[in-house]
């Protein structure tokens, strides 16, 4: 007769966690596993705030590089390996631009070499503005909670649906649309726009 | 109908950022259209996302096409960012990945979690590395690596207990002198000269009997308990760190689990009530009949290999350890005393 329950119900590690195990202990496969599964995911976050394909290769690289060299970073009891990876190439991503923006002001003022966009939307002077509000908005993004960027990057980078990325997270439904909401509302606020006032006062 | 707005206040965020589930795409635009307020919500949540988007004619395709491509540079380049466990023979292979993992996590030490964070005994993370540094050291000298260790005052005459209790102490006091630095660089100098000594590469090297620590075992095994030391402590610094260390893999935790079983029978000895051990979190779920095989089996136990080797550890206590127990209670709880008590680590 049994004295106690038996625990072995089928414990099997998450996927997520089996990864990390194999990166932990020095398994190079997994961080090819990794990539396989996540690094179009990275370089789709990266070039979207970087506009440049090489600048998105060396935040790929330098995401994939944190992942393997310090896989206790990443906790999988505190999240999903997609969105931590998504997180992690979005704040490599914007520091990039950063960077390069102050680079960009140094040599300007040294040899008033202007390295402009490349024009390739409307009229170069739109796409500029565009440009500058999109690394605003990204700015911005990097900035928000944690749990509402979670769900931004589910939503945004990975296209899941916001059900999907409730279940991802774990979160209900209901709070998954919330997160969305708060988080798009204060990126709309933070592009500053003077001429509604109304939205200011969050009508 | 479009009083209480169908919820599509709601929706829009997710409706801008193209997240709508299947069902509700329909909805939202017919509430749109009749309803102002949203709509011009709507608009400007969409205007957001666009921005964020940037401007068009971007290189995202030309990155993405490029995928495949660009993927082996990648990949090769944040692989260099770490070593990756050295090439071993099988039975080498637990100690590789254990090191490797300890190394990774000490990388984790920092002014947030310094190295004088107590761990064990009186131990902080450093005089851990310093406990390994002498048992690894053990070792070592079987298989003829120059020792890093200080000079001891224990002798060949001591009990193994006493000398080398006496050696960790030495070694600890030692390490105290220097800087957590040195240390590492000490332990990880040894570790590696005993992945590439014949012993770690070669099985038939490895397969002869020698006593280590009051266990006569073949070379093989020992490099399995040096990989089962270095494990538990990973798990103790991880835990004083606030780290979740994972379980070995799969196939490494396996060997560990058997040379456990083994080392329990033994000490169990022929005569005990026989007890079905079961493990499971292995391949291939291994069970044993432990204690005396003359007898129909008193009772049975299962544990999760993880726990089992925390058990052995000495980690988890014979109540603490999660078990799933059915029948004679006392014979089950025999064997984890038994396992408990393993002072083979």
């Amino acid at each position: 007769m049994p004295v106690e329950p038996t625990l072995h119900t089928s414990e099997r590690p998450s996927a997520d966690a089996e990864l990390h195990r194999r990166l932990v202990y020095g398994d190079e496969t997994a961080l090819a596993e990794a990539y396989a599964a996540y690094g179009g995911l990275v370089r789709r976050v990266a070039v979207r705030v970087t506009r440049s394909a090489a600048a998105a290769e060396d935040v790929a690289q330098e995401v994939f590089a944190q992942l393997w060299s310090r896989p206790y970073a990443f906790d999988p009891g505190r999240g999903s390996m997609r969105t931590w990876l998504s997180l992690l190439a979005h704040r490599r991503a914007v520091d990039w631009v950063r960077s390069e923006a102050r680079h960009r002001k140094d040599t300007r003022a040294d040899d008033s070499a202007l390295h402009s966009i490349p024009d390739t939307g409307p009229g170069p002077d739109e796409a500029v503005v565009d440009r500058e509000r999109s690394l605003l908005l990204h700015s911005a993004l990097a900035e928000l909670p944690k749990p509402q960027r979670e769900v931004v990057h589910l939503a945004y980078f990975a296209g899941r649906t916001y059900r999907q990325a409730a279940v991802e997270l774990g979160i209900p439904e209901g709070t998954a649309k919330t997160r969305l909401r708060s988080a798009l509302r204060k990126l709309a606020v933070s592009l500053g726009d003077p001429s509604d006032p109304a939205w200011e006062r969050g009508a | 109908m479009s009083d209480d707005h169908d919820g599509v206040p709601e929706l829009l965020a997710a409706w801008a950022f193209g997240a709508l589930q299947p069902a509700d795409e329909k909805a939202v635009p017919l509430h749109l259209a009749g309803c102002e307020s949203c709509a011009a919500e709507a608009e400007r949540l969409r205007e957001t996302v666009r921005l964020l988007d940037g401007p068009p004619g971007i290189p995202e395709q030309a990155a993405m096409n490029n995928g495949s491509a660009l993927s082996e540079g990648v990949l090769a380049a944040a692989l260099r960012a770490r070593p990756t466990a050295p090439r071993v023979a099988a039975h080498a292979a637990p100690y590789a990945a254990a090191v490797t993992g300890l190394t990774a996590l000490l990388r984790e030490v920092d002014g947030h979690r310094p190295w004088g964070t107590p761990v064990v005994h009186d131990w902080d993370v450093r005089d851990t590395v310093g406990h390994l540094i002498a048992a690894d050291g053990e070792l070592a000298r079987l298989v003829g690596v120059p020792a890093h260790a200080p000079a001891s005052w224990s002798t060949a005459e001591m009990p193994w207990e006493e000398a080398w209790e006496a050696r960790t102490a030495d070694t600890i006091a030692y390490e105290r002198t220097r800087s957590p630095e040195e240390t590492v660089a000490a332990w990880s100098a040894q570790s590696s000269a005993l992945l590439a000594t014949p012993e770690a590469r070669d099985p038939e090297r490895a397969s002869h009997a020698t006593t280590m620590l009051g266990v006569r075992l073949p070379v093989a095994d020992h490099f399995l308990g040096r990989a089962f030391e270095t494990w538990i402590h990973t798990v103790d610094i991880g835990r004083a760190l606030g780290l979740a260390v994972p379980p070995p893999v799969e196939a490494h935790l396996g060997q560990m689990v058997r040379l456990a079983v083994r080392m329990l029978g033994l000490a169990l000895g022929p005569a005990a009530p026989p007890v079905l051990f079961a493990v499971t979190g292995v391949g291939g779920d291994p069970q044993w009949v432990l204690g005396s095989e003359g007898e129909p089996v008193r009772g049975e136990l299962a544990l999760q290999a993880v726990d089992f080797c925390l058990l052995v550890g000495g980690r988890h206590t014979p109540t603490s350890v999660p078990r799933g127990v059915v029948g004679d209670e006392e014979a089950v709880h025999h064997v984890l005393e038994r396992a408990a008590s393993l002072a083979w680590l």
